[in-house]
């Protein structure tokens, strides 16, 4: 089966997908949360993650209220925690140390769309991908863990960069919004591909092999068709640059 | 066999070589604003797309040597290790380790560019090879036991191990708060994340397959 997707739509104003969005503990693209922001069904930072949005919208917080802030508080300032609270959001406290924050909340935000009926066709993460390494691997297997969470498919961007971890099977993307940069690579993060074939990139793979320390995808680019198809064996991580 | 090593021991000494790959040569330039020329790298090296024009003009002028790498079957970081591997056999250093500065933040495919270098320095180098960059340090454990000292002073709270490329069928830790018993690691199993040590300032790791240690460093 042939999943059909445009990675960077939810960053068009006029763009078609509906999606949710998380906040997660990393500094953002101020231009990238506001469009986010305006356009998502959902919206819930992920413990540090309110200290971001507290921030990132100072001087109109309250015109930005999450629908709800869950983790297990440590990130969290304060202060930050008091003023959503007092302004009624939703505080969900998941002591679950088997599993990240970013996991949990996406359990939660799963459940939450089925109790809303909500037409979804994305989530998209905000953050998750600079600063400590153990933490972006952490955002990594979060994706491997979100597809026995949500039949979603889950994005995660932080500044110039977005993943996305493509299961067994076909892909086609779209990458014709012009707010795709140039690069883009393809990784094989968590175990080797036996067999990955693509079209729409300068250097395709052919039933190839894609195995740290044999080969992976990076600094790839794209040829002028504005579609990139992928067929892997096995979970394969996409990325891809955004236009800054 | 088993390596014993000190992670962070670099932090403290002096570098034998010192090598900037392409675009790195930029930031030497202006984290040395002022003073440039009391730190002139033994050799910048790469396919030059990044580095800007002035300064390898300052640093050619200066007599630094500048090897143009246009293999592009790999990147500019592991070409540039094939050559420093070169050059200490050529000059036979004596060396430990190999520091790199950079490569775990920005572009999410040159993090994982500089992971896979790490698989390939395997057979490039039979040295160790650590990278490090803000907080984060990482380091690429062959199969078999390691025994990593953790006592500088320097080590920030959170550490790691991190299946990349490969699950591992079996590691066994000791030095950690969460410590492994034979346990698999996997991505989308278990991966240790948000890890932290006991007192002993002494981890130890046994791992069947290439495992990916990263840990913090105070700031």
């Amino acid at each position: 089966m042939e999943r059909v997707f445009t990675p960077l739509d939810c960053l068009l104003p006029a763009g078609n997908l509906k999606f949710c969005l998380l906040i997660l503990n990393q500094p953002s693209n101020k231009g990238h949360f506001h469009c986010l922001w305006s356009k998502a069904a959902l919206r819930a930072c992920v413990d540090g993650g309110a200290n971001h949005l507290y921030h990132i919208t100072e001087g109109s917080q309250e015109s930005f209220l999450p629908d709800y802030i869950s983790g297990d508080f440590d990130s969290i300032q304060p202060e930050v925690k008091e003023y959503y609270k007092a302004k009624g959001c939703e505080l969900i406290e998941t002591m679950d140390q088997d599993f990240t924050d970013f996991t949990k909340c996406l359990q939660i935000l799963q459940k939450k769309i089925e109790e809303k009926s909500l037409q979804i066709d994305i989530i998209v993460t905000l953050g998750g991908l600079g600063g400590r390494f153990d933490q972006i691997m952490a955002s990594v297997e979060t994706l491997f863990h979100a597809t026995n969470i949500t039949p979603l498919p889950v994005i995660v961007i932080q500044e110039c960069s977005l993943i996305c971890l493509l299961q067994p099977g076909k892909h086609e993307l779209r990458v014709d919004t012009g707010l795709e940069g140039t690069w883009c690579g393809l990784i094989p993060v968590g175990n080797p591909c036996d067999s990955v074939t693509t079209t729409g990139l300068k250097w395709n793979l052919t039933n190839q092999v894609l195995k740290f320390g044999t080969l992976v995808s990076t600094s790839n680019t794209y040829d002028n068709s504005g579609i990139v198809t992928i067929e892997t064996d096995k979970p394969l991580l996409w990325t891809m640059a955004i236009k800054t």
